[in-house]
């Protein structure tokens, strides 16, 4: 029934649509007064995932997304749009490629929208950036792909691609082993190839050996066969590029089989509160690395202190990241004096922050280069502590001790 | 009888004008593309109906041919820059060339084997394609290259014409299911379906006919494939293969009249039209509402009327037709 | 080399175990109604949530919350047979077919609905412990749910040989119509097939949380390879599916060693295909239709 075998499925149950005749004249009818309602708001879409198999991480980025969009009206909205507050228009895609590829759609005709932020997940994001380039709607986005940079004009991506994580996981094994042997197990969807590839890449040029290199099917029923596999290869350290569920399994598998080995959980589920809260004390002093951190300056930490007042959680990395994102997009719109997509666009092009909100990420500055990528952006290595995620690595971002094990 | 073939024959026209109108009289793309996905799940339903509806070989591995319409179509663009009309034939063609072996290997097999056999053959060729990068892709897909207003390599700007293009292949598919209805091959469909010793009994080759029958059902699935792929602009094993797109093909045609004509059609309709609804309703966020009420829908139809909801609407055509007779009758005694 | 293939035959027959007792279930409810419940896997979610909620209010260790879970599916399960299979029993395949369909849809999203999508997970004393033997080691958890799972099937078996009821099982699932004549009630005999059926898969369920997260979609990932299993096995076969299930649980742990990390699946698909090329009725049951 499923190959990937979550992922299958949730797509079963992704179906949408809206009703026939009726239906278009409400949506006329609600498209006027939305528009009427629009010339005193800007509006943003988001689209993530909030059902289906990314929904744990999608819940949170939308709560991320809602903090920070009433953070900015707080602090009086776009002023050079006469003090304008942002519309959060929000859109569950279901974890599901094609209902990614409608709602993108719909949000935009639907809606009069200036930006849109999103996915979460590489696979969706690629698609909903393509649906925004034809559209011609400027899309941010912290989904790590590579492919995402290719071609487009409309999608900016401040934070560091699947390659530089990779080159930050092997720089980090040399702190854990001085040969390091390293097994890269990654789940075979967009997200595990784009990051192990990049992995492969790389290693010769950073003296490590990668004695392990596997694809697996996603939505394991048991990690145990694959922790064989990791033992019977000699590795010292273990890569997994996976998704919470996997991880999980994987985390405890390696215990029940009494594998000693260092491991770089990489980010997407290992940095999420839900991998300490599933996995407990194993976690403590586990590695890995993110493309945003709560711990880097007074601005992350001050967002993180009103997350986990409001959620109970720490302010994980594709949250906080998309709170930076939205500041970047205020920012875009304050100096386009516009709400036409077009103008946030040119805008966001030529954005440069180095203070702020906007500026909260690894690396503390954010410019696009013309592939859209941010140019000072790079990961930060993290390692839980103490049940909450601290950065280790590399000196210029640390922010704690690395614990040794 | 003359009668009800004129009147039936003026309904398909109706139906057929406004179809043919709505993109005009509809400004928002958003509700076209509801359409689209009308049209595109009653063409898939439609082929599949051919296989499961009349010859009552329930598959639910039809993503298998979906997927490889869309994988031939978008290789030959990507990688020999052929235009996706051509692709579109060629994956029909490779569709049916897999559905031989896979018939021949599932042919065999009765009732509930047949069905797992053939998930589990869907849900292989997705394994496969995962691992093929060098070919296709592997497990990150592709996305098909933006090519703007390019009628000939089946891309466009606005959503109309590819209305127009699923529209054209439904009335394909639906013609095709009639012609074959009224066909020879078409009584020896509905023998096998009903009891395939039987009609071997009788003299019916009955491997023959489920093979041709298999030739097009894979056939139309896989053009559906194609259109998928210009459509999204993306294409993945996940995506290709999905589940969800061989449950479609079954469920349009079960819940609208399965080995009707017109059922997967009105199934189509139908399913999305509650499937939208519920979006509308209740809107996303409420992780399970949408689908948990939709389930109880199918839940109901299935138990309510198995044969699928065709069978209400041609009882409440009937029951249209004979108030109207009656009336015209009574109405000349009046004077 | 030896250790890693023992230690791969040891994983594969510890998590062929839980297959079995998944696909037992179904293959159950073949034989015994006639129809394929495509929504085992959920009940063993149901099971697994019931044993999470015990663990984590009333700190139940999730085996001893089986006595809790397994007459809970029971009792669901003989009501599922009377309200909602009963009806479909006269119809088609299709129908039959869709009816499953669409409850396990319905229970996936009403579990998504009610205790939202996030990973819970239940620690035992045992959940990550495992005993060494050589170089071999085998986890406590997998040990104690292969443990159990053998021993509710045995009991299974004892009980379709031995008991009356069993019996009268066994009678209806090779025809229902001269069971009926020997006086046998098919209802009540469906109803409590079912609600074994159910009651296993509720076991599962139990036996799965100390070492396997819950979540609403949590039954699809087993259910796939417990209806391989059920085909390869023969539909209707209860031996059938316990030995396919094992095989298969090596299968693919073999597979992923020694083909490739994402194999797993693709071996045990290609013992199923080519399986049915050679009986397509599965191993247990005959060359021919």
């Amino acid at each position: 029934m499923e190959a990937t075998r979550t992922a299958s499925f949730a797509e079963r149950y992704g179906r949408r649509d809206f009703l026939k005749k009726s239906a278009s004249a409400a949506v006329a009818a609600f498209g006027i007064a939305r528009k009427a309602f629009a010339a005193e708001r800007v509006n943003i879409g988001a689209l993530y995932p909030t059902t289906g198999s990314f929904a744990q991480i999608g819940q949170g980025c939308v709560n991320a997304a809602k903090l920070a969009v009433q953070m900015i009206n707080n602090d009086g909205g776009i002023k050079s749009l006469g003090g304008a507050k942002l519309n959060l228009i929000v859109s569950d895609v279901q974890s599901d490629t094609t209902v990614t590829r409608t709602e993108t759609d719909r949000l935009i005709s639907g809606y009069k929208l200036s930006a849109i932020h999103g996915c979460f997940a590489s696979a969706l994001t690629l698609i909903a950036s393509e649906v925004a380039e034809r559209a011609k709607m400027p899309l941010l986005t912290g989904s790590s792909s590579d492919l995402l940079n290719k071609g487009r004009h409309y999608t900016f991506t401040p934070f560091c691609r699947a390659s530089q994580f990779a080159l930050a996981q092997l720089q980090m094994s040399k702190l854990v082993s001085d040969t390091p042997k390293v097994a890269v197990i990654f789940e075979n969807t967009a997200f595990g190839t784009s990051t192990s590839n990049g992995l492969r890449e790389q290693a010769p040029n950073q003296g490590v050996e990668i004695v392990m290199f596997e694809p697996y099917s996603a939505g394991l029923t048991d990690a145990s066969p694959l922790i064989n596999k990791v033992k019977a290869s000699g590795a010292n350290m273990l890569f997994p590029v996976s998704y919470l569920n996997d991880l999980i399994l994987i985390i405890r598998a390696i215990k029940q089989n009494g594998l000693e080995i260092a491991i770089n959980g990489g980010s997407g589920g290992f940095v999420i509160p839900d991998f300490y809260k599933n996995v407990g004390g194993v976690a403590e002093g586990l590695l890995g690395v993110a493309h945003w951190n709560h711990d880097f300056d007074g601005d992350s930490q001050k967002v993180n202190e009103v997350y986990k007042n409001q959620y109970g959680e720490f302010l994980f990395e594709y949250a906080g990241g998309l709170v930076a994102q939205t500041f970047m997009i205020a920012d875009a719109l304050e100096r386009a004096a516009s709400a036409d997509p077009q103008k946030v666009r040119d805008a966001l092009s030529t954005l440069d922050v180095s203070s702020g909100y906007a500026a909260m990420g690894p690396g503390g500055r954010v410019k696009f280069g013309p592939d859209g990528k941010n140019i000072y952006a790079h990961p930060v290595g993290v390692q839980w502590q103490h049940a909450d995620l601290a950065s280790v690595f590399p000196k210029e971002d640390a922010r704690a001790q690395l614990m040794k094990s | 009888m003359q009668g009800a073939l004129t009147s039936r024959g003026l309904w398909v026209c109706a139906l057929a004008a406004a179809a043919l109108a709505l993109p005009l009289l509809i400004s928002s793309g958003f509700v076209i593309d509801i359409f689209i996905r009308i049209l595109l799940f009653a063409l898939i339903g439609v082929a599949w109906n051919l296989m499961g509806g009349y010859a009552k070989q329930l598959s639910l591995g039809h993503a298998a041919y979906f997927g490889l319409g869309a994988y031939t179509s978008t290789i030959l663009l990507i990688r020999f820059g052929v235009s996706p009309w051509i692709g579109m034939l060629a994956g029909g063609a490779v569709a049916m060339l897999a559905s031989l072996p896979i018939g021949a290997l599932c042919f065999r097999l009765r009732g509930p084997y047949f069905a797992i056999a053939t998930i589990a053959i869907a849900q292989g060729l997705m394994l496969l394609f995962l691992k093929f990068r060098d070919f296709a892709w592997g497990a990150e897909g592709t996305t098909i290259p933006n090519l703007g207003q390019a009628p000939l390599m089946m891309q466009f700007e606005s959503k109309a014409p590819y209305y127009y293009i699923l529209l054209a292949l439904l009335a394909v598919g639906l013609a095709i299911t009639w012609r074959i209805e009224r066909s020879w091959m078409g009584y020896y469909l509905v023998a096998v379906g009903e009891d395939e010793d039987a009609a071997e009994a009788v003299g019916v080759d009955s491997l023959l006919i489920k093979r041709n029958i298999y030739l097009l059902s894979a056939f139309l699935t896989a053009l559906a494939g194609t259109f998928y792929v210009q459509y999204i602009y993306f294409i993945d094993p996940n995506t290709a293969f999905s589940f969800n797109v061989s449950v479609e093909a079954a469920l349009v045609s079960i819940v609208g009249g399965i080995g009707a004509l017109w059922g997967p059609v009105i199934g189509a309709v139908l399913l999305e039209a509650t499937s939208a609804l519920l979006q509308s309703w209740l809107g996303g966020g409420h992780g399970g509402v949408q689908l948990s009420v939709y389930s109880l829908i199918l839940i109901t139809v299935i138990l309510w009327r198995p044969s699928g909801l065709i069978g209400v609407l041609t009882d409440a055509y009937g029951r249209v037709v004979r108030a109207t007779a009656a009336y015209a009758q009574k109405a000349p005694l009046d004077g | 080399m030896l250790t890693t293939i023992v230690q791969a035959v040891v994983n594969g027959l510890l998590i062929g175990g839980i297959y079995a007792l998944v696909s037992i279930g179904v293959t159950l409810i073949f034989g015994v109604v006639k129809i394929v419940n495509f929504a085992q896997g959920e009940f063993v979610m149901i099971g697994m949530y019931i044993s999470y909620f015990l663990a984590a209010r009333f700190g139940v260790d999730p085996l001893i919350s089986l006595f809790v879970s397994m007459p809970l599916l029971f009792v669901i399960g003989v009501l599922l047979q009377h309200f909602l299979i009963r009806r479909v029993l006269a119809l088609g395949d299709m129908p039959q077919i869709f009816l499953t369909f669409a409850l396990s849809l319905l229970l996936v999203n009403m579990a998504l609905l009610l205790f939202t999508a996030d990973y819970r997970t239940v620690q035992t004393p045992y959940s990550e412990t495992a005993i060494h033997l050589g170089g071999l080691y085998v986890p406590i958890a997998k040990l104690i749910a292969f443990a159990v799972a053998m021993m509710l099937s045995g009991l299974l078996g004892v009980f379709l040989r031995i008991t009356d009821l069993g019996k009268a099982m066994r009678a209806a699932a090779q025809s229902r119509d001269v069971a009926m004549l020997m006086g046998i009630n098919p209802d009540r005999v469906f109803g409590i097939a079912v609600g074994v059926a159910l009651a296993l898969a509720g076991a599962a369920g139990s036996l799965l949380m100390p070492f396997y997260p819950v979540y609403p979609l949590v039954g699809q990932v087993f259910v796939l390879m417990a209806f391989v299993a059920v085909v390869l096995g023969t539909l209707g076969n209860v031996t059938g599916a316990l030995l396919a299930s094992l095989m298969m649980g090596v299968a693919e742990s073999l597979g992923i060693q020694f083909v490739g990390a994402d194999s797993g699946l693709i071996v045990v698909f290609a013992m199923l295909l080519l399986t049915l090329a050679i009986r397509p009725k599965g191993l247990f049951g005959g060359w021919s239709r």
